[in-house]
C-alpha cells in the first residue's frame, strides 16, 4: 500500500499559519487564464461520470491531486446518468450496436407511441433511479461536501407492498401499528418486540442472537422467532428492508430494516428522500461541480483508447496525450477497446421504465410526488423469485410535465423471466391505478371505523384489508396511455448485497489481476469501478468511492477531510439596521458559513 | 429583517480571463485584488440587494473551469434566473464567445431567464488622468454589444471591475427586471404545480427537532 500523501493543507505552506483565507469559487479572472487545452499531466486521470468516479473525483480534488475527468459521453453521469427522450433513443441505439468493448447494457427496447407527442427536454430518466434514506453515509457526505447546495430534496413518505391484489402501507412506526386495524393484538406485540430488536441490536443479548443466525435466512428466524404472518414478513423484508432477493440473512435483513426505522423523522415524517430533476445523474453533476470547484478539469466526449503502464501515459481517441502520475481510475463502460481486465459481469438487474399519462397522486402522500411499491416473491401472476422493485415519481419531481408519471421497475432476475417478471408488475401498477382513479373504484361500504385517524390527527388510513376485497372484483372504466416505455438490463460485477460493505466491492473487483497483466492489454493498470449495483438505495456508493481513494491516496482518513466549519457564533454581527444602502454588508450567518472554511 | 426577500440564482458565463469572477468580487465584498489567494470553497457566493421595498438574495454560480470543455452540467443552468454573459471589450473573440453562451442560455435555461451582457475591462481602454477614452485600445465597439443586447433582449453595461465602475447597476438592473416572487423563482418548470413545489424542499441541513419527532425511539 503506498505511504499516505499530503493532504492539501500539508501541500500547501502558505495556507498554514495564516488565519484561514476568505473562501471564493474559482476566480478564473484573478487567477492565470485557463486555456482549453487538454492538461498534459495530471495526478489522477477518471474516465467515466458515473456517482462513484464523481464523488472520488471530488474527493481527491479536495485533498490536493491534480485530478482529470473526462467522459466518453456528451453528457455527465455515464451508467447512472439522467437522460432525455432525446438522449435515451441514442443511448438505446448505442446499447443494441455491435460495437467491440465492454458492454454495461443489452437488449434495449424502446417504445415511443406515434405521434410522439413528448417534448424530450420535458423529461430526466434516470438510468438507476434511487432513494436516498434520511440516515445514510451519502446523505452526510452531501451535507459535509455541501454538495447538497447544489440540489433539491424531495421527500417519500409511502412505501407500498403489493399483496392479495392490493397496496398496503406499510405500518413503520410505533403508532400506526398501535392504530393499524388490520393487525391483531398479538401480530401488534410481536412486531413492537422485533421493532425493539432492530433497535438493540448491538446489546449483548442480541449481538448474541444475531451471531448465533448468522446465516439463518431472515424470513425463517421472524417466522420460528416471532411468528409473524407471511404478509407482515413481506412488508419488512422487501419493503422496509427493500432486499431485492429473498435468501438475505438475518443480520443483514436486520440492519435494513434498521436503516428504515433510524431514518424515520429525521427531516419529518417520512425515512427517504430523492433529489429533484433526476437521481444519481443529477448528484453526480453537483460532485463534478464540487471537483471543479477544488480544481479538477472536466472534458466530455472524450474516449480513453489506451493506458501504457509502462510510460504512465493515456493516449484518448483524438490522439491526445496525458502522462499520469499516479492512477488510472475507469468505469468499465468506458474501458479502452480490446481491453481484458473489465469487471465481471455475472449479475443482472433488469429495468422496465415507463411513462403513463396519470399523475398517480393516488400513491402519494400529501404534498409527495414519489412513492416506492415493492412486489414481493411470488405475488405476481408470473410467480415471481425475486421481489419487482417500484420507484414511482410524479410531476412534483421535476422528471416528467403535469398530468404523467414515470414508473421505474426492477429485478435481480435474469433473462427472459426477469422481463415477465416486470410486465407482469406493470400489468399490476396499471390496474391498480385504474382502480384507484376512478371514483367507482371505492364502492365498498366505508364506515367510520374503517377510517384511522392517527394520533397527530393529521393523516388517516384506511382499512386496506377492505380495499383489497373490492379491488379484485374491479374492471377498469378507461385505459392507461403509455408515452413511453423502455425495458434493459444491465451487468454488474457487484453481487446484490444485505448490506453494503467494503468485501462486496473487493469482490467485485479485479485489481491485483489487472496490475500483474501481461504488458500489451491497453488496460494493463487500470483501476476498475463498478457498474452500478442493484441496490435501490445510495448505499454503496459512499464505499466503492472510498475504496477507490484507499487505492490511490493509502488511507481513506482524509477523505473530504475538508473543515467548512461554520465561524463561531461569537464572531457573527448581526447587520439589520444596513438597508439603507444599496448593498447590504453580508455580516450575517449565512454568509459566514459560506464564505469561510478552515484547511 | 423585514423586508421581503427573493433568492436568486445567478449564473456567469463567458470566456476564461475576462473578468467573471473579478466583477463577481467587486460586487460581493467591494474589491478588487490581483493577488488574492485562490478560489477554493464555496458552493457559490451570496450578495444581498436592497432595491425599493425589496431584498433580493443573489445565489452567484461561478463556472468553476467547466466552461474550458463547453462541459457546464444542465445542473449549473437549472433554475437560473438570472445570468451575466461576460466578455472582455479589448478581445473580440470573447465577444463572439459571448454570442454563443447567449445562444446555449436561450436553449438550456428558462424562458423568463433575465440576461445581463457586460463588456468589461473599461479601464483598459481609458486614460487613468483624465478618464477619456483612447483612441484604438477598444475592439468592441459600445454599438455592437448594444446591437446584441436589443436582438437578443438583454440588458446591456460595460463595466470595469477593477475601477467598480457599472458593477453594482449591472446588479441593481438585474435585480428590478426579476419579477416579484414570494420564493424561489418565477420558474415553472415542467411539472411545477402551482401550490408552490419549493415548500416541499426539505433542507438537509435542518433535521426536524429530536424532541419532537420521537420516531428514531419504537421501543
Amino acid at each position: 500500500m503506498a505511504d499516505r500523501r499530503p493532504s492539501m493543507a500539508e501541500r500547501r505552506p502558505s495556507m498554514q499559519n495564516s488565519r484561514r483565507p476568505s473562501v471564493i469559487p474559482h476566480l478564473a479572472g484573478i487567477e492565470k487564464p485557463v486555456l482549453p487545452t487538454t492538461p498534459d499531466e495530471c495526478d489522477v486521470l477518471i474516465c467515466g461520470t458515473g456517482l462513484v468516479e464523481s464523488v472520488l473525483a471530488a474527493a481527491l480534488a479536495w485533498q490536493g491531486s491534480n485530478v482529470l475527468h473526462v467522459d466518453s459521453n456528451p453528457y455527465y453521469g455515464d451508467t447512472c446518468s439522467t437522460l432525455t427522450i432525446e438522449q435515451i433513443k441514442a443511448w438505446c441505439h448505442h446499447v443494441n450496436s455491435n460495437s467491440p468493448g465492454f458492454h454495461g447494457f443489452t437488449k434495449a427496447l424502446l417504445y415511443i407511441p406515434r405521434p410522439n407527442k413528448l417534448n424530450s427536454k420535458d423529461y430526466s430518466i434516470d438510468l438507476t433511479p434511487r432513494i436516498l434514506f434520511a440516515k445514510s453515509d451519502l446523505l452526510s457526505l452531501l451535507i459535509k461536501s455541501r454538495v447538497f447546495r447544489y440540489l433539491e430534496f424531495q421527500s417519500i413518505s409511502n412505501f407500498h407492498t403489493f399483496e392479495n391484489d392490493s397496496f398496503g402501507k406499510m405500518s413503520s412506526s410505533k403508532e400506526e401499528i398501535f392504530t393499524d386495524q388490520s393487525l391483531s393484538l398479538s401480530s401488534k406485540r410481536s412486531l413492537m418486540k422485533l421493532m425493539k430488536f432492530v433497535f438493540e441490536y448491538d446489546n449483548e443479548e442480541n449481538a448474541a442472537l444475531l451471531a448465533q443466525h448468522k446465516t439463518t435466512p431472515f424470513v425463517k428466524f421472524v417466522e420460528e422467532k416471532y411468528r409473524l404472518l407471511p404478509g407482515q414478513i413481506n412488508e419488512l423484508c422487501y419493503t422496509l428492508g427493500l432486499s431485492s432477493t429473498p435468501d438475505i440473512q438475518t443480520p443483514q435483513a436486520m440492519s435494513r430494516i434498521r436503516r428504515y426505522l433510524i431514518s424515520f423523522n429525521v427531516y419529518g415524517n417520512f425515512p427517504a428522500l430523492y433529489s429533484k430533476f433526476g437521481g444519481p445523474g443529477e448528484i453526480s453533476q453537483g460532485f463534478c461541480r464540487s471537483a471543479a470547484v477544488a480544481g479538477a478539469t472536466y472534458k466530455l466526449d472524450t474516449t480513453l483508447q489506451s493506458f501504457d503502464s509502462e510510460t504512465k501515459l493515456a493516449t484518448f481517441k483524438d490522439g491526445t496525450k496525458v502522462k499520469v502520475s499516479e492512477k488510472v481510475v475507469c468505469s468499465p463502460s468506458q474501458a479502452p477497446t480490446g481491453s481484458q481486465y473489465t469487471p465481471e459481469r455475472k449479475y443482472e438487474v433488469t429495468r422496465l421504465v415507463t411513462i403513463v399519462e396519470k399523475s398517480c397522486k393516488e400513491w402519494f402522500s400529501d404534498g409527495d410526488s414519489a412513492a416506492v411499491v415493492v412486489f414481493p416473491p411470488n405475488s405476481l401472476p408470473s410467480l415471481n423469485k425475486f421481489p419487482v422493485q417500484v420507484m414511482i415519481m410524479g410531476p412534483g419531481s421535476g422528471c416528467c410535465p403535469n398530468g404523467q408519471c414515470i414508473w421505474y421497475l426492477s429485478t435481480i432476475e435474469k433473462g427472459e423471466k426477469a422481463r415477465l417478471d416486470v410486465e407482469s408488475g406493470l400489468k399490476k401498477l396499471e390496474e391498480s391505478i385504474l382502480r384507484e382513479s376512478e371514483d367507482s373504484g371505492f364502492d365498498v361500504a366505508l364506515n367510520d371505523e374503517d377510517i384511522v385517524v392517527r394520533p397527530d390527527g393529521t393523516a388517516s388510513v384506511i382499512n386496506s384489508v377492505k380495499l383489497g376485497k373490492s379491488y379484485k372484483e374491479f374492471v377498469p372504466k378507461e385505459k392507461l396511455t403509455f408515452l413511453f416505455k423502455l425495458m434493459f438490463t444491465q451487468f454488474t460485477s457487484v453481487e446484490p448485497f444485505g448490506v453494503a460493505s467494503e468485501s462486496v466491492y473487493r469482490r467485485a473487483s479485479k485489481e491485483e489481476v489487472s496490475s500483474l497483466a501481461a504488458s500489451g492489454a491497453p488496460d494493463k493498470g487500470i483501476v476498475y469501478s463498478n457498474m452500478p449495483s442493484a441496490e435501490i438505495s445510495y448505499d454503496g456508493i459512499v464505499t466503492e468511492a472510498k475504496l477507490l481513494y484507499t487505492s490511490i491516496v493509502g488511507s481513506d482518513d482524509d477523505f473530504f477531510d475538508v473543515d467548512f466549519e461554520d465561524e463561531d457564533e461569537t464572531d457573527q454581527i448581526s447587520n439589520q439596521n444596513n438597508n439603507d444602502s444599496a448593498i447590504v454588508d453580508e455580516d450575517d450567518e449565512e454568509f459566514k458559513d459560506e464564505m469561510d472554511f478552515e484547511l | 429583517m423585514t423586508t421581503k426577500q427573493t433568492s436568486v440564482k445567478l449564473v456567469l458565463l463567458g470566456e476564461a480571463a475576462v473578468g467573471k469572477s473579478s466583477l463577481v468580487l467587486r460586487f460581493v465584498s467591494n474589491d478588487f485584488q490581483e493577488n488574492k489567494e485562490p478560489t477554493i470553497g464555496a458552493a457559490f457566493l451570496t450578495q444581498r440587494c436592497t432595491i425599493g421595498s425589496k431584498t433580493i438574495k443573489f445565489e452567484i454560480w461561478d463556472t468553476a473551469g467547466q466552461e474550458r470543455f463547453a462541459n457546464l452540467a444542465p445542473l449549473y443552468y437549472r433554475n437560473a434566473q438570472a445570468a451575466l454573459v461576460v466578455y472582455d471589450i479589448t478581445k473580440p473573440a470573447s465577444f463572439i464567445k459571448a454570442r454563443h453562451w447567449v445562444k446555449e442560455l436561450h436553449e438550456q435555461a428558462s424562458k423568463n431567464i433575465v440576461i445581463a451582457l457586460v463588456g468589461n475591462k473599461f479601464d483598459l481602454v481609458v486614460d487613468e488622468e483624465t478618464g477619456e477614452e483612447i483612441e484604438g485600445k477598444r475592439s468592441v465597439s459600445s454599438e455592437e454589444g448594444q446591437n446584441l443586447a436589443d436582438e437578443e433582449g438583454l440588458l446591456f453595461f460595460e463595466t470595469s471591475a477593477k475601477t467598480a465602475l457599472n458593477v453594482n447597476e449591472v446588479f441593481m438592473a438585474i435585480g428590478s427586471k426579476i419579477p416579484d416572487a414570494s420564493s424561489k423563482g418565477p420558474e415553472q418548470r415542467l411539472g411545477d404545480s402551482s401550490s408552490g413545489s419549493t415548500s416541499n424542499r426539505i433542507d438537509l441541513n435542518a433535521p426536524v427537532d429530536s424532541a419532537v419527532g420521537g420516531g428514531n425511539c419504537a421501543c
